[in-house]
């Protein structure tokens, strides 16, 4: 079963260089920008590892890491601190919250692995779960189409997680020499600001690559995407089969 | 004040970048007269941290817009004709800033100057000037990768 890491940090930089870190082994990566979506995904998931940051907005590290300790369930989830600062006081005062270990930005992903190996039990990724994906949590293919099946609800986290694996699947076309894509809206019936510009997102990455794609959902979304201009004249089917018919 | 001037602020600002480039950054980017950098082609992004406690400064790293591109789009791993995002962009600088004006404030600490650190701002666009005012002390170091090149400023001063 893969180890859950949860990546605690404002900076997507840093939260990219340290899911970029894990992927070579079994992790499954969670991914917060403040203390306060950290907490969230902690309770929730109740992650093997957290890497976290100090200095963000909203909650810091230092609090997150403190209410974390409070908690019965996650007091002993161990944590590895990330800090810009590599001074005596600054390192002492972190020694002092009861982490596992702490890291100096910048850093390489390779010494985070080597911190995260004495805490964790680290396993390589299986090569076949390698090649076909990381992009296959939300895509699957039928023939020579390429579906993406977005969630219920969109977050932040899986906004930076579907446009990655977007990347990785449009590499793939390319190799494969598919160009057809569907969107499918069907469950992502819970819309908001994320949801809208994950989709712009994605519309403009196929557009970009030439690849043909199409869009499924229901007629709700329909009438959301008319409100902007930049999916204004995009084509809603009602299911999966109409799209296809439609390449 | 005059433990100040002994402080090697120059070797300290290039050590860091250059642990930057080292690591995240994997790019060869060399050390370079900074009266050589030529930051003015096309828009400019400027990423700063301010200190201030028993000394205060700001740290300014400025580069222009196509070499934040290509910063980006390395630290993501991403094509570089990949559509990169202005949040992103300011993201990697602001986290450039951040790292060096923390190991800056390490270093500042070490030698009987504890300061506070600011969040990195980010400043971008076409004609614009930045200056900080009755600094005691002020280094210039730059980069260059390929044809691009990186200017990062230091302006400090001591409040004692």
């Amino acid at each position: 079963m893969a180890l859950k890491v949860l990546t605690v940090d404002d900076s997507k930089m840093i939260r990219t260089v340290v899911a970029k870190a894990f992927g070579p082994y079994d992790c499954e990566i969670f991914e917060g920008e403040n203390g306060v979506e950290g907490l969230s995904i902690a309770a929730r998931e109740n992650p093997d590892l957290i890497v976290l940051d100090i200095t963000m907005p909203v909650m810091n590290g230092d609090e997150m890491l403190e209410k974390l300790k409070g908690q019965p369930s996650l007091k002993d989830i161990p944590v590895i601190m990330l800090t810009a600062e590599s001074g005596k006081e600054n390192v002492m005062n972190i020694a002092k919250l009861g982490i596992s270990d702490y890291i100096v930005k910048p850093f390489k992903g390779e010494q985070l692995i080597e911190r995260a190996t004495k805490i964790v039990n680290l396993q390589p990724r299986d090569e076949n779960d390698s090649a076909a994906g990381a992009s296959t949590k939300y895509f699957s293919l039928d023939n020579d189409i390429h579906i993406l099946v977005l969630p219920l609800k969109i977050t932040k986290p899986i906004v930076v997680e579907v446009e990655d694996q977007m990347r990785t699947r449009i590499k793939e076309m390319a190799k494969l020499k598919h160009n057809k894509f569907v969107l499918d809206l069907s469950k992502a019936t819970y819309t908001n600001m994320l949801l809208m510009k994950l989709i712009i997102s994605i519309i403009e990455s196929c557009r970009k690559s030439g690849i043909r794609h199409r869009v499924v959902g229901p007629s709700k979304i329909n009438d959301e995407l008319k409100g902007f201009h930049e999916t204004s004249d995009i084509q809603i089917d009602e299911t999966i089969d109409e799209a296809k018919a439609k390449f | 004040m005059e433990e100040l001037k002994t402080l090697d602020l120059k070797a300290s600002v290039a050590n860091s970048m250059q642990e930057v480039f080292n690591t995240m950054l994997p790019m060869e980017a060399e050390l370079i007269d900074a009266e050589l950098a030529e930051i003015d082609n096309g828009n400019r992004i400027v990423g700063s941290v301010s200190f201030a406690g028993s000394v205060m400064g700001n740290v300014n790293i400025q580069v222009n817009e196509v070499f934040a591109r290509l910063m980006t789009a390395t630290m993501l791993g991403m094509d570089k004709d990949e559509s990169i995002g202005e949040e992103e962009v300011f993201d990697v600088i602001g986290e450039l800033s951040n790292m060096v004006g923390g190991n800056l404030k390490s270093r500042l600490y070490d030698f009987g100057f504890p300061c506070n650190l600011s969040i990195p701002s980010i400043t971008s666009g076409g004609h614009f000037r930045i200056e900080s005012k009755n600094w005691a002390r002020r280094e210039s170091v730059a980069f260059r990768y390929r044809e691009h090149t990186m200017l990062v400023e230091v302006y400090i001063t001591s409040n004692r």
